[in-house]
C-alpha cells in the first residue's frame, strides 16, 4: 500500500509556531511581571506565582500552544532572575506540566470549582517540591510564612487568570467559527 | 491514534524527560558554583535586567501613586510627628557632636586606627526578592563602576547586604535576611560578638553569642568587622525577641522599601573575596575564655 502519511500531514497542516512563540513571549513577560510585582511591599519575598496560573490554565485550554520548552524557559529565567536554586522552578514547572498532561481529559471536563481545588493542590505541590529541593540542597529550612503567603496569594489570583485565559479561549473559538 | 501521532507523543515524552533531566542536573551544577555558570547567570541578568526595569515601570508608578495618596491623607499627622522627631534629632545632634569630639580626642590619645576608607556609590535596586527561597536584589551598577564581589551595600538605616555577583552593568546583592547570609556582629552596649543568620523571612537569628551575654530587647546590633569584608559599626538591626534561648533581630533596614542603595567600594585590599561562601569566611568566636578577643567591653571601653 502506498504511504499516504505525508499527503495527509500536508492536508492537516496548520502551523502553530507563531502562536507558540506568542504564548512563549506572554509567558516570559509574566515571569518578568512576577518580579515587578515583588517590588510592592505587600508581596515582598512572596510574589504570587503568576507563571503557575498561566501554565495551568494554558495546558488545559491551549496545550498545543505551550510546548514543554516554553515551560522550561519560563522556569529557568525565573531561576536566573530570582536567584533561586538554578533549575528548581524549571523542574517543578515541568513536572506539573507532565502530571497535568496525564490527567488532561479529566481536567478539561471539570467545572471551575473542581479546577480551583485541583489548582490549590497543584500549587501546594509545586511549593512543597521547591521547599524540599531547597532544604535538601541547602540543608536548612527557610521561613515558611512567605511561602504560605505566596501560595495563598496565587490561589486568590487564580480565578482572575482563569477568567482571562477562558475569555481568550472563547474568543479564539468564535474567530474559528467565523 | 495514527502512527505519526504515536511517534509524536513518544518524541514529546522524550524531550520532556530530557528537559527535566537537564534542569535537575542544573540544580547540582548551580550549587557547585562553577565559574562558567556564574558568568552565564550574570550575563543573563545583564541582558534581562533592563527588560525587567521596563516591565516594572508601571508597577512602580502604581506604587508611587498609592504612596502619594497615603501621604496626602496623613499630611497633618505626619507634620506633627516630624516636628517632634526634628526636636529629638537636634538634641541627638548636639549629643553626637560632643561624643564625636570626645571620640577624636580618645583616638589621638590611644593611637587607635580609624575605619578604612570606603567610597559610597549610589545604585538603584532593579528587583526585589520575589520568592521565599532567595533574598537577593539586582542593582543597576556593575564592574564598569568598580564594583567587586564582597562590597557591602548599605542605606542610611544600616547594612543591606553584600555584593555576591558582578556583571558589567548590574550586580546581585545577597541580603542579610537570606538563609545563606551570616554577618559577624557585636551587641552595641556590651560588645559581645555573635553572628546573625538570615531566615529568608523578616527577621534574623542571632547565634553564637557567649552564654555570659545578656542581650536586651531593643538593643542595637552592629557589624563587628571580623573577617575584614564588612566595616565595623554598621547597624544590622535591633534585638526584637528573646524566647527559649533564641534571639531574634529585626533588621535596621526595611527591605520592603528598597529603592536606592549605597555600595561601599574599596577597603577590600588583601582580602580574598573570590569565594564568598559566607559560612566560610567567618569563623565564630570560640567559647573558651582564654581566647576570647572582645570580652564584654561596652562602647566606651569599660568592662561590662
Amino acid at each position: 500500500m502506498k504511504d499516504q502519511r505525508s499527503y495527509f500531514e500536508k492536508a492537516d497542516f496548520q502551523s502553530v509556531l507563531p502562536l507558540q512563540l506568542l504564548t512563549a513571549a506572554l509567558g516570559l513577560t509574566l515571569v518578568l511581571l512576577e518580579l515587578a510585582v515583588a517590588q510592592w511591599p505587600i508581596f515582598y519575598g512572596s510574589a504570587p506565582n503568576l507563571s503557575v496560573i498561566f501554565i495551568y490554565c494554558m495546558i488545559i485550554y491551549h496545550g498545543k500552544y505551550v510546548p514543554i520548552f516554553t515551560i522550561f524557559l519560563m522556569g529557568i529565567i525565573g531561576d536566573f532572575l530570582l536567584s533561586d536554586l538554578l533549575g528548581g522552578r524549571a523542574t517543578s514547572f515541568m513536572l506539573l506540566a507532565y502530571v497535568m498532561q496525564l490527567r488532561l481529559l479529566r481536567l478539561q471536563q471539570s467545572d471551575f470549582g473542581q479546577l480551583w481545588v485541583d489548582f490549590a493542590v497543584s500549587c501546594a505541590a509545586v511549593s512543597l517540591f521547591q521547599l524540599l529541593l531547597f532544604s535538601a540542597v541547602n540543608i536548612a529550612i527557610p521561613s515558611l510564612s512567605p511561602i504560605l503567603f505566596q501560595t495563598g496569594a496565587t490561589l486568590i489570583l487564580f480565578p482572575i487568570g482563569f477568567v482571562l485565559v477562558f475569555a481568550v479561549h472563547r474568543l479564539l473559538q468564535k474567530v474559528k467559527m467565523v | 491514534m495514527r502512527v505519526s501521532d504515536k511517534a509524536r507523543v513518544r518524541q514529546r515524552r522524550i524531550v520532556h524527560g530530557v528537559l527535566i533531566l537537564i534542569s535537575f542536573s542544573l540544580m547540582f551544577l548551580g550549587k557547585a558554583d562553577l565559574a562558567a555558570l556564574r558568568n552565564l547567570r550574570m550575563g543573563s541578568n545583564d541582558f534581562l535586567a533592563p527588560v525587567v526595569d521596563v516591565v516594572s515601570a508601571p508597577i512602580r508608578g502604581i506604587e508611587t501613586m498609592i504612596e502619594g495618596v497615603r501621604t496626602v491623607a496623613s499630611l497633618r499627622a505626619e507634620n506633627v510627628r516630624l516636628q517632634g522627631e526634628n526636636d529629638l534629632l537636634k538634641r541627638w545632634r548636639r549629643r553626637a557632636e560632643i561624643l564625636e569630639s570626645e571620640n577624636r580626642q580618645l583616638r589621638s590619645v590611644t593611637g587607635a586606627a580609624t575605619v578604612e576608607n570606603r567610597t559610597p556609590i549610589t545604585a538603584r535596586a532593579v528587583t526585589a526578592p520575589g520568592g521565599g527561597f532567595a533574598h537577593t536584589v539586582l542593582i543597576a551598577i556593575g564592574s564598569e563602576k568598580g564594583i567587586v564581589q564582597g562590597n557591602p551595600v548599605v542605606t542610611a538605616d544600616g547594612l543591606v547586604g553584600i555584593v555576591i555577583d558582578v556583571g558589567r552593568a548590574y550586580a546581585r546583592v545577597l541580603l542579610i535576611s537570606d538563609i545563606n547570609a551570616r554577618i559577624p556582629v557585636i551587641l552595641a552596649s556590651s560588645s559581645w560578638p555573635g553572628l546573625t543568620v538570615g531566615q529568608n523571612g523578616p527577621f534574623l537569628d542571632l547565634q553564637f553569642l557567649p552564654d555570659e551575654a545578656k542581650p536586651e530587647i531593643g538593643e542595637l546590633v552592629l557589624t563587628s568587622g571580623h573577617g575584614g569584608v564588612l566595616p565595623n559599626g554598621l547597624p544590622v538591626g535591633r534585638v526584637d525577641q528573646i524566647k527559649d534561648g533564641k534571639i531574634r533581630v529585626r533588621p535596621a533596614v526595611d527591605f520592603r522599601h528598597l529603592s536606592y542603595l549605597s555600595v561601599l567600594v574599596g577597603g577590600l585590599d588583601g582580602i580574598d573575596n573570590s569565594n564568598l561562601d559566607l559560612a566560610d569566611f567567618y569563623t565564630p568566636m570560640p567559647i573558651d575564655d582564654s581566647t576570647r578577643l572582645l570580652e564584654g567591653l561596652n562602647s566606651s571601653g569599660k568592662r561590662k
